[in-house]
């Protein structure tokens, strides 16, 4: 057989692959189309450094990243599911005097405690530099506090999140691909990379959908904002509250499958 | 034969470790999804594949019980069955006296068919997360997890990755796995597939300690030497039902000293019968295109066969009587028989 052959069967196959894993197929496409509408657009008309405190955009970033930091970790520790199920370590738990809910609870619970720790590291970095102005506007340490429980907030959602669809999608590729396809529009219209008050108002009406929104704000107002921030302490609380235990709660149910 | 065909063998003074009572399951699965479908919805098409059927059986207490037969006829559904990771469609599950749950498993241990070990875990981390899986903590553990790494062999390798270790130690780490709860029934899917002999005489020879301590084991498996020289009962399981249950010698007791397969497609009946017939001849089993036969002595029965059969045979097989001809004998298939594979 000709090497040629060789690689056109291979090339065959792998375009197969591709076909049948709907979510890579889509999630490649519309990623890149739904970045251009929404950071082009926010860029090209939230994004002015005279908008933010004294320009300083560094540090008008450091909520967004925090929470950037809680998103990837709840990623990665979801797709420890995937790794848990190939290696057939998930059946031996399941195999064990516990519930699958009980199972599934140690490994969100490891999800929220790594991703509640890396935001926290991200933060404690990032006060540190110099160049980083962060205002504190409630004293450093309740503004940790304030940070801690909104990031913890964060993470449930994002942890109870990346559950549902790990139960839902076959292939760790495909849970990549799903969960960058929806997590990465939410961080850049969350408010994350641009100030939300100057966004046009179709940005704003997805910004105020967005449930990422409200823990940027939540985290600019304990640690970068003098003010109350765009939903304000009390809205940002709420809603995180609430979609975080209601997402935890759900992603919980989702079995995790049994394969002997 | 001596072979009792009504699935009570155990004595009746001796509390079975499981009992399954017209126990059936089916497997509702989904075909894969077709290419390109521009809806994007999967196009799935639902079949049932029954793995059991009605299956009824007893294992005694402190046995170590073989459940012999091909791949699908339903010995790994049965397992899952018994720890309560699957419910049945019908029938009644009782293991240790009581219906599967989560604190039935408590006392049972399984072994997997295949490997089921983090490779980024280290053998003691890996024997740790197990153990406090089953409530054992502190001293306790941390002795107990030493004392098997020894008896396993793997003492020195206690923080070495998984994943440098070879198949047969990552065998060896998951019988210490299975072990480390003190299980009172022990299930094994298939246990030595993959192993040496070596690696397999080691494994067993543990089990074999365990089952003296007063540990049943259940064997799943379709070695027929593995279950003639373990196990002090078999069950024959085919297309997820009992075909016969018995002692190896009981399952053997009809079988004549030689086994002969012979691949013959166009064997006429009436040969058959007169084959059938001739001295020497035990019971004589026909499943197309194999004829199956036990014989006193292979050596006087088949020249005469070949003088019969004319140019008829495609090919032959002989060896010592074996528990897979008692399978062939009594379920009238080879154990390699996957028709109905589930």
């Amino acid at each position: 057989m000709s090497a040629l052959a060789a690689c056109g069967a291979l090339l065959q196959r792998d375009v197969r692959a591709v076909l049948r894993s709907r979510s890579q197929l889509y999630s490649t496409i519309l990623l890149p189309l739904m970045l251009l509408a929404i950071l082009g657009t926010g860029v090209s008309q939230g994004l002015d450094p005279t908008l933010v405190r004294d320009g300083d955009y560094a540090t008008f970033l450091v909520p967004g990243m925090i929470a950037m930091a809680v998103l990837f970790s709840s990623t990665f520790s979801s797709a420890s599911y995937y790794r848990d199920r190939d290696s057939g370590l998930m059946r031996v738990m399941l195999a064990s005097p516990h519930s699958p809910r009980v199972i599934l609870l140690g490994k969100a619970l490891a999800g929220v405690s790594i991703g509640g720790l890396q935001a926290l590291a991200v933060l404690a970095v990032a006060a540190a530099i110099p160049a980083i102005d962060l205002e504190w506007q409630h004293g450093v340490i309740p503004g940790i506090a304030l940070a801690a429980i909104g990031i913890a907030l964060l993470a449930l959602l994002l942890n109870g999140f990346a559950q549902v669809v790990a139960s839902r999608i076959r292939t760790m590729q495909g849970f990549h691909l799903v969960m960058n396809l929806v997590l990465f529009p939410l961080l850049f219209f969350s408010g994350a990379f641009f100030p939300l008050e100057d966004l046009p108002a179709w940005l704003k009406v997805l910004a105020t959908a967005n449930p990422l929104s409200y823990g940027v704000d939540l985290l600019r107002v304990a640690i970068y904002d003098d003010g109350s921030g765009y939903f304000g302490l009390p809205l940002d609380f709420a809603v995180l509250t609430a979609l975080a235990f209601a997402l935890f709660a759900w992603g919980l149910q989702r079995h995790p499958g049994y394969h002997w | 034969m001596a072979v009792d065909m009504t699935a009570t063998a155990a004595p009746p003074t001796i509390k079975p470790a499981a009992q399954v009572q017209g126990l059936s399951f089916a497997y509702g699965a989904r075909t894969a999804p077709s290419a390109g479908s521009p809806s994007g919805a999967s196009e799935s098409a639902k079949r049932t594949v029954q793995a059991l059927d009605g299956l009824t059986l007893d294992v005694p207490s402190g046995a170590v019980f073989g459940l012999l037969g091909p791949n699908g006829s339903g010995k790994s559904t049965l397992l899952s069955l018994l720890v309560g990771l699957r419910q049945p469609s019908a029938g009644e599950v009782r293991v240790l006296g009581q219906p599967p749950s989560a604190a039935i498993r408590a006392r049972i241990g399984l072994l997997f068919q295949e490997t089921s070990l983090d490779p980024l875990m280290t053998l003691r981390e890996t024997l740790w997360l197990h153990g406090r899986l089953y409530g054992l903590a502190g001293h306790t553990l941390r002795t107990t997890i030493a004392q098997l790494l020894e008896s396993v062999g793997l003492a020195d390798r206690a923080d070495s990755l998984v994943s440098t270790l070879s198949g047969g130690m990552k065998r060896r780490l998951e019988l210490a796995r299975v072990l480390l709860p003190s299980p009172q029934l022990i299930l094994l899917d298939e246990p030595t597939t993959g192993l040496d002999p070596d690696a397999e005489a080691a494994l067993w020879a543990r089990l074999h300690e365990a089952n003296q301590t007063g540990a049943t084991i259940i064997l799943a498996t379709n070695k027929v030497h593995e279950a003639d020289k373990h196990c002090q009962q078999v069950a024959f399981i085919h297309r997820g039902r009992l075909a016969a249950q018995g002692t190896p010698a009981e399952l053997k007791a009809g079988l004549k000293r030689d086994a002969v397969w012979v691949e013959w497609p166009d064997l006429p009946p009436t040969l058959a019968d007169e084959i059938a017939a001739w001295e020497g001849v035990g019971k004589l089993t026909w499943a197309h295109p194999t004829l199956h036969v036990t014989v006193d002595a292979a050596s006087a029965f088949v020249p005469r066969l070949f003088q019969a059969a004319e140019d008829g045979i495609r090919a032959i097989r002989i060896r010592e009587s074996t528990l897979e001809d008692a399978y062939f004998d009594i379920v009238g298939a080879s154990l390699s028989d996957q028709r109905g594979a589930v």
